[in-house]
């Protein structure tokens, strides 16, 4: 998955070690689990002086909660046994095993097998970096990370559990897990140009989960993957035509990068096409534009909580969260039975919100 | 887990293992080269054409000296292979669909990291489309149509690019394959450009086209 993130469930209560002071902490927690509301009530800027973000410290020194709210990035589960099921080939004997087959040779290619090299830049370029910007950089890398990361527990799980069952789309599953964990990796060595580290072994066991029905996995990674492409293909695009803004050379990495993510969002298709109860009736079409909404309300108000990234790298930060909203709705038209109306009213109506949340 | 020769095999049930096996690990020296000297030919007509090229990211069916085109003679008598292709209007392959010159240029870098020979390539108005009626009426035109010997690469480009006819030909050689009629290709500048970015530059498939097309910028 990418830096792209849906939640819509509970928040959760992870510690993690992260060599960051957070002095505010989110208190929300909804009734139940079945009770979801889009906000967030944490402001991404902490008080805390970027001073201290900035000073060398040892890796482990600070053990520190990380702010869980309604709009962080999580970690997901499903059902594995109906997975199988869905899968089987045995059973279901409509699948496209063809396009499945493509796909695989695809992920097998391993387009950027040697693309996720460091150089000392990111060093030199982070030290550069400070003030609010550096605190909410390190943010983006974390979130990025964590839900990178998140892609790769759930891909991974799920190609051991369809091995058996089909074979070909389990590959495919570890393929994937195996970008995600290059992608969360290399956002890792990018905290430690922050002096920071995720401890992704710790994440693993002390996060919780959240459970989603199998077709509900599919809507959420399909959007994530394809919203995080339009992200990262946006953010480098304009860079390379405001290179000014190139505060940072993990940007320069990203055209190579969301392709993977593309990719995965092309699996997500065979995947729903070749299941197409989750694509052909009434309810589909009202999941399909619920999840569409959470993922594009999520985005929108995540990102304006941290208008200081957009900007810090020369963008606006509401025109490129509308871009990026209006093409990933275009490329999600392909396959979803429905989409939303993005135009300005919609954009109105998310302003508002972002107005309700900040208040 | 499959082994990679089967499944690289699945969706190419209609040709032949041999022919298969070359198409998707293409480390053929030189199959695929233009039959006969068609970039001179091209040049000829436009003297230009030979320098642009030169400029342009390598393209290994391309990058031939003329030497070396005498040696591949007698290759080029080879029976039919089959050719996959997807199509679509121009203005949705070339102008609308940006992440395609993503994908193209993505595989043309996998290919030179790898050493393998280009066995895709981008055909304005194909000629091959004559055999398909059944395509063309549902085509706007001009068309674009990108063709490849790897049949399982083309299912993929189907999935990603979608709203795009597939189907495949034998032909005798690569020359006949990527035949053209010439066209001049030109897209109206979208209305309002939203985007904090500028779109990719006309022009950016010609690394693709067949060897020795004429560029098709008017």
């Amino acid at each position: 998955m990418a830096a792209a993130e849906l939640s819509i469930i509970k928040p959760i209560n992870p510690t993690t070690k992260f060599g960051r002071p957070t002095s505010k902490f989110n208190t929300l927690r909804p009734h139940s689990p079945s009770h979801f509301r889009v906000f967030a009530t944490s402001q991404p800027t902490t008080t805390t002086t970027s001073s201290s973000a900035t000073k060398p410290r040892p890796k482990k020194s600070v053990k520190t909660a990380i702010k869980e709210t309604l709009l962080t990035p999580r970690f997901y589960t499903t059902d594995f046994d109906e997975m199988e099921r869905l899968f089987n080939t045995e059973i279901n004997k409509n699948l496209n095993q063809s396009e499945f087959e493509a796909l695989l040779n695809e992920f097998k290619t391993d387009y950027n097998q040697t693309h996720f090299v460091r150089n000392p830049e990111f060093k030199e370029a982070a030290d550069k970096i400070e003030g609010p910007l550096r605190q909410i950089f390190v943010e983006f890398l974390e979130r990025s990370c964590t839900a990178e990361f998140s892609g790769f527990l759930l891909y991974k799980e799920l190609g051991r559990r369809l091995k058996k069952t089909n074979p070909v789309v389990a590959e495919i599953f570890s393929l994937m897990s195996r970008d995600e964990a290059r992608h969360a990796g290399f956002l890792n060595k990018g905290l430690s140009d922050f002096n920071l580290a995720l401890d992704l072994g710790f994440l693993t066991k002390a996060r919780k989960y959240t459970f989603f029905k199998p077709k509900f996995i599919f809507y959420a990674t399909y959007l994530s993957e394809k919203i995080g492409y339009w992200r990262y293909i946006t953010i480098y695009r304009h860079l390379k035509a405001n290179p000014q803004f190139q505060v940072y050379p993990i940007f320069k990495y990203f055209e190579n990068w969301c392709q993977d993510e593309n990719r995965h969002g092309d699996f997500f298709s065979a995947l729903m096409k070749a299941q197409p109860q989750f694509l052909n009736d009434w309810k589909a079409k009202l999941w399909a534009r619920f999840f569409c909404l959470s993922v594009y309300v999520t985005m929108y108000l995540n990102d304006c909580q941290r208008t200081a990234f957009y900007e810090g790298i020369g963008l606006s930060t509401k025109e490129f969260d509308m871009h990026v909203i209006i093409e990933t709705n275009r490329t999600t038209a392909r396959i979803f039975p429905a989409v939303l109306d993005v135009r300005p009213e919609f954009k109105r109506k998310l302003d508002r919100m972002v107005e309700i949340n900040r208040s | 887990m499959a082994s990679p020769a089967t499944l690289a095999l699945g969706p190419c049930a209609g040709l032949a293992p041999s022919q298969a096996g070359r198409a998707i690990f293409p480390t053929r020296p030189s199959h695929l080269l233009p039959p006969t000297s068609v970039h001179l030919q091209a040049s000829s007509r436009r003297p230009n054409l030979h320098l642009l090229r030169n400029h342009l990211p390598a393209v290994r069916a391309v990058a031939v000296d003329s030497d070396q085109l005498g040696s591949s003679q007698p290759a080029e008598q080879v029976k039919p292979r089959k050719y996959y292709f997807v199509v679509a209007n121009a203005k949705f392959m070339l102008d609308e669909e940006e992440h395609f010159k993503e994908l193209l240029f993505e595989k043309q870098r996998n290919y030179e990291e790898r050493n393998k020979e280009q066995d895709f390539w981008l055909v304005v108005e194909p000629k091959f489309l004559d055999k398909f009626p059944n395509i063309t009426k549902r085509l706007k035109r001009p068309a674009v149509a990108l063709v490849s010997t790897n049949g399982p690469w083309i299912t993929f480009m189907k999935l990603r690019l979608d709203r795009v006819l597939a189907d495949n030909f034998e032909a005798d050689s690569l020359k006949e394959a990527l035949a053209y009629n010439p066209v001049d290709l030109q897209f109206e500048k979208p209305e309002k450009w939203a985007a904090p970015y500028p779109k990719y530059e006309f022009g950016w498939w010609e690394p693709f086209l067949p060897p020795g097309s004429n560029k098709v910028m008017a």
